[in-house]
């Protein structure tokens, strides 16, 4: 390139100056190699809320660090993809992003069998990356499974069945409910959830008898059939493993007989908002877990945090799945910025053992934990719904030191450690 | 996996069986609305209906639309309706008329990128949330108990009026002229252009019903069921099985298939929890191998 | 079909294959391999289905179990025994032509749509058995761990670059095979079927036999497909034995040309390529790709190949009549 010279100026050479100047710190911010980042899920079908409402909460995360002078001086360009809920197709677009685009991070916004699929490719490529919504356990508990590079900032199921299992053991015993019926969806991270539920529920209330277990299978367009099965069984408390959209049909299903007040009933996915704001008829009394509420932590970070994400996202409710991504993202912030580096070895020794402010926690901070690279210490909690804001009410939190304890134990039985 | 002595149980006592045969009789007869229009279509103009899934979906996405405006349910299922029934003309008019007589994987492929574009636009409409209309409050009643049974009152006016409907239709077919017009086109449609009778039409006409079923199914099941990008899938493989079973063509077969099926899933979930879409798999290739036409199909020779 | 045809096509099969080997050399891009080894994959599946649909006029909306056991057999042998890739690949063939005689001896007595529907309805049922069979093949989550020693005549399948030129030469020997079975006058016998099955059998055709043979030549070819796919994402997944999987092969021979022998291979580039660029260029990638399937299929009407060829002044090979 020749230099140029600027001696003579005209009035567009001012008129472009100018214009130049105004744009220049975009132009060059734009030039000076941005850092890309890979953010991979799913955007089409039935499921094509998990990837709106991750990107929903990516973004303003990264539109954030962008407006502070970026990461390591250097502006994050997301690119995000869809695997259409296929593992094969998620591995691909997982090398895709690395090896074509050049993406240095990956936010894997996957479901379970997705991120196992990408955790192997990660494995290969040695990229840091953070699972940021898969919550199937044995993708970081199982160390043959583990991959030295990849996390996972999202809820962890067995983390969940310990605390429902608690809360769930407390009320069977006030109330005396010995007998239970399950209804969960027919797939793996369905069965797996139910099953540890049970081993827990068990363990706090041994008198318990689970005697009847349906799984319908996921996305089947009724659950009638199942409704009346679990009706003729006449438990006393019913469990269910079933999420969005699934579970809003099975709720209005179950409304039409009158299921809700036939028994005790425990939902973890009910306290997540799109569930609470879309059924319409919404029996009271439901056990929930607060997968995402705004009054959960009861803090302002949190209240406010809900305004901002719901502003950004005209106006849409935020979901459980929104808190782990923007988690997912502080995370990565923290890492590199403590490693200096983009490199996935340094930033994945950064992240080890990490602990950020997060208005998603009770006690105002979360942890990456360093041993088996999953997060602990965020907000978890079981409570009951109402049929109007704040919809779920008596949070009781759950205890982490006990969560730990328990977990350790369940991770020796299943010959994890 | 089988779990043999439920099922015993369940036969044997009549809560159960009241229970669980109106409940498969609710999965049945919406099936049934559904399976109605695919089958007649294939019937007269002998085309395989792969987008009547979308049909059904953008049939519930528009009640849903409708109801949270006006707040009646029988106005959103006639938009359903009426909707699916403009838009089956459209559909017919300037996509499946030009592969008429083209074989039948190149329909398959038009039918398919229908699906696609109209699961995208759901999503840029509506998003990709899912939705729920809600039990309209006339509905929102304690079920009735029929015989130690439990049947909501709601899904005995879905039942009721699926059959109504599915009776008209067979009334029309068989006892009205243009009933015998569309079952001689069936038969022979070259005889049928031949006596002057303008066959565009017909088949425009054909298309209006078979998309107006599914969007009145869709209607109908939008307050129990969840609205969602892509929900036309999982009721299009239905749907196939029961027209399969019950004879490409035939609308008393299609209804006997539907009711059959919704009977094999509410009995086959207290006796084969874990494996109720193989045995409709099953159904469907014992019926295929013993008698290829179906139930009541007639012999294609 | 003279002698000289099939050194041609040899020839030009070397030929493709020394090309390929070489062009990392110059695009040093693993995208690009990716890209390769899905292609030999799809497109060996998509040629073995065109055998039923444009060769025999059987139109299976099946043939995705064929791929779909190919993926499964092969990374179960591997995995759960102690066996070689070579033993495990032949035993996987072997598995799928005893499968596929059992299923062809019920589907092909039936004809037309019915044919289409029966073989669909076993293809979800073996995948319904995949998914309910958890001790086994993992359910939904797939088979996990990875595939164990991915060595191929001392060659190391799990490096890229290896396993890229292994797929293109399965591609190519694949695609050389059936070409030469379309060839002989066993494809003759495929075609009199296809055009007129009762004079077929007048003339003294077997024609359950020669559809029968056809329909397990074919599922072997398919399995093939699945065992590159199989080595590519180390493991298998029930998407791969789902009736999309069968869908896609269908849209392959359907973009690329039934009449055509490469019209398959074409159609397979054409969607993947569609796929993957699509997908990164918008959100709404299903709208695009459907209006873009629909100009193709409205505007042309026949396969890509089958109307270049027509253009040009040939007559397709296959076709459905």
């Amino acid at each position: 390139m020749r230099e140029k010279t600027a001696t003579h100026l005209g009035r567009r050479t001012v008129l472009a100056a100018s214009a130049g100047a105004l744009a220049m710190p975009f132009v060059a911010r734009a030039q000076a190699n941005p850092l890309k980042i890979g953010i991979q899920s799913i955007f089409s079908g039935p499921i094509a809320l998990l990837g709106a409402s991750s990107k929903g909460a990516i973004q303003p995360e990264i539109d954030r660090i962008n407006a502070t002078g970026g990461l390591l001086g250097r502006q994050i360009q997301p690119i995000y993809r869809d695997s259409k809920g296929q593992p094969q197709e998620a591995a691909r677009v997982a090398r895709e992003l690395v090896n074509t685009d050049g993406c240095e991070i990956l936010l894997n916004a996957e479901a379970s069998s997705g991120a196992y699929a990408v955790q192997e490719v990660v494995r290969d490529l040695g990229v840091l990356c953070i699972h940021t919504t898969a919550e199937a356990s044995s993708l970081t508990a199982d160390p043959k499974l583990r991959a030295p590079t990849a996390f996972r900032s999202a809820r962890q199921g067995v983390h969940d069945a310990i605390v429902g299992g608690s809360y769930s053991a407390k009320v069977a015993v006030a109330k005396k409910l010995t007998k239970w019926a399950t209804c969960s969806p027919d797939y793996s991270f369905g069965r797996d959830t139910t099953a540890q539920f049970g081993e827990f529920l068990k363990h706090f209330a041994p008198d318990i008898e689970i005697t009847s277990q349906s799984w319908p299978k996921m996305g089947q367009p009724d659950f009638t059939e199942v409704v009346t099965k679990i009706l003729q069984a006449k438990p006393q408390a019913l469990y269910s493993a079933m999420f969005a959209g699934d579970l809003s049909a099975f709720i209005n299903q179950g409304n039409a007989y009158a299921l809700f007040s036939a028994m005790q009933v425990f939902v973890p996915a009910m306290g997540d908002l799109p569930v609470l704001t879309t059924i319409k008829n919404m029996p009271a009394g439901i056990h929930s877990a607060a997968r995402y509420l705004p009054t959960f932590p009861d803090t302002p970070v949190n209240a406010a945090w809900y305004e901002a994400n719901r502003k950004f996202n005209n106006n849409d409710y935020p979901t459980n799945w929104s808190w782990e991504c923007s988690t997912a993202a502080r995370f990565m912030e923290a890492a590199v910025k403590k490693a200096g580096s983009t490199n996935g070895k340094a930033a994945a020794a950064a992240l080890e053992g990490l602990t950020i402010d997060s208005p998603f926690s009770t006690t105002g901070k979360i942890t990456m934990r360093a041993e088996d690279h999953t997060m602990i210490g965020y907000a978890i909690g079981w409570g009951t719904t109402v049929p109007k804001e704040p919809f779920v009410t008596g949070i009781e939190p759950g205890d982490w030191g006990q969560i730990t304890e328990l977990e350790t134990e369940w991770k020796k039985k299943n010959g994890y450690i | 996996m089988i779990d043999l002595d439920a099922l015993l149980e369940c036969v044997t006592t009549t809560s159960c069986l009241v229970t669980q045969t109106t409940s498969g009789l609710i999965v049945g007869m919406l099936l049934f609305l559904v399976a109605a229009g695919l089958t007649l279509i294939f019937g007269v103009l002998k085309i395989v209906n792969f987008a009547h899934g979308t049909f059904y979906m953008l049939g519930a996405y528009l009640a849903y639309t409708v109801f949270a405006i006006t707040g009646s349910y029988i106005l959103s299922v006639l938009a359903g309706g009426l909707g699916m029934a403009f838009f089956g003309i459209v559909f017919e008019r300037f996509l499946i008329r030009r592969v008429y007589g083209a074989n039948v994987l190149m329909q398959l492929l038009i039918c398919y990128a229908t699906v696609l574009i109209c699961d995208d636009l759901v999503k840029i409409i509506w998003g990709p949330d899912f939705y729920a209309m809600g039990m309209p409050p006339e509905f929102q009643v304690p079920p009735l108990f029929i015989a130690g049974g439990v049947v909501p009152p709601f899904y005995l006016v879905l039942i009721s009026v699926a059959l109504v409907i599915g009776g008209g239709l067979a009334m029309v077919l068989g006892l009205t002229k243009i009933g015998k017009i569309i079952r001689a086109a069936a038969h022979n449609p070259d005889m049928v252009s031949a006596l002057g009778i303008n066959t565009t039409l017909l088949y425009s006409l054909v298309f209006a019903v078979g998309g107006m079923l599914a969007g009145i199914a869709g209607g109908l099941a939008a307050p129990v069921r969840s609205l969602t990008p892509g929900m036309g899938f999982s009721i299009l493989i239905e749907s196939f099985i029961v027209t399969v079973i019950g004879g490409m063509g035939s609308i008393g077969g299609a209804l006997i298939a539907a009711v059959m099926l919704g009977l094999i899933r509410s009995f086959g979930t207290i006796g084969f929890p874990l494996f109720t879409e193989g045995l409709m798999y099953i159904a469907m290739i014992i019926i295929l191998v013993l008698k290829p036409s179906g139930l009541f199909g007639k012999e294609i020779v | 079909m003279g002698r000289m045809h099939i050194w041609r096509d040899i020839a030009i099969g070397c030929l493709v294959v020394a090309v390929l080997a070489a062009i990392p050399s110059l695009l040093p891009s693993k995208a690009f391999q990716d890209f390769v080894i899905r292609c030999a994959s799809m497109a060996l599946f998509a040629t073995s289905l065109n055998m039923l649909v444009g060769y025999t006029g059987l139109s299976s909306f099946g043939h995705g179990m064929f791929f779909g056991l190919g993926t499964y057999s092969f990374a179960l042998l591997m995995q759960k025994t102690g066996m070689s890739l070579l033993t495990a690949f032949l035993l996987t063939l072997l598995i799928t032509a005893m499968t596929a005689t059992a299923v062809g001896a019920i589907c092909i007595r039936l004809r037309l749509i019915y044919f289409a529907f029966v073989t669909l309805a076993m293809q979800m049922l073996l995948h319904s058995v995949i998914i309910s069979w958890v001790g086994l093949t993992g359910g939904d989550q797939g088979l996990q761990g990875g595939i164990p020693r991915r060595t191929f005549a001392g060659v190391d399948l799990s490096n890229q670059y290896n396993l890229y030129v292994f797929s293109a030469v399965m591609l190519v020997v694949g695609l050389l095979l059936m070409r030469h079975i379309v060839n002989t006058t066993f494809g003759t016998s495929l075609r009199m079927i296809r055009d007129n099955e009762t004079r077929a059998a007048f003339l003294g055709i077997i024609v359950w036999r020669v559809k029968l043979t056809v329909f397990v030549l074919s599922a072997v070819f398919a399995s093939v497909g699945g065992m590159v796919m199989s080595l590519f994402v180390s493991g298998a997944y029930p998407e791969l034995i789902n009736w999309p999987i069968s869908g896609d092969a269908i849209f392959a021979i359907v973009m690329g040309g039934v009449g055509s022998f490469l019209g398959p291979t074409v159609g397979t580039m054409i969607l993947l390529l569609l796929n993957d660029v699509v997908t990164r260029q918008t959100e709404y990638y299903g709208l695009a790709l459907g209006l873009i399937i629909l100009g193709f299929a409205l505007g042309l009407r026949r396969g890509v190949l089958d109307f270049i060829t027509e253009r040009l002044g040939g007559r397709p090979a296959g076709g459905i009549s």
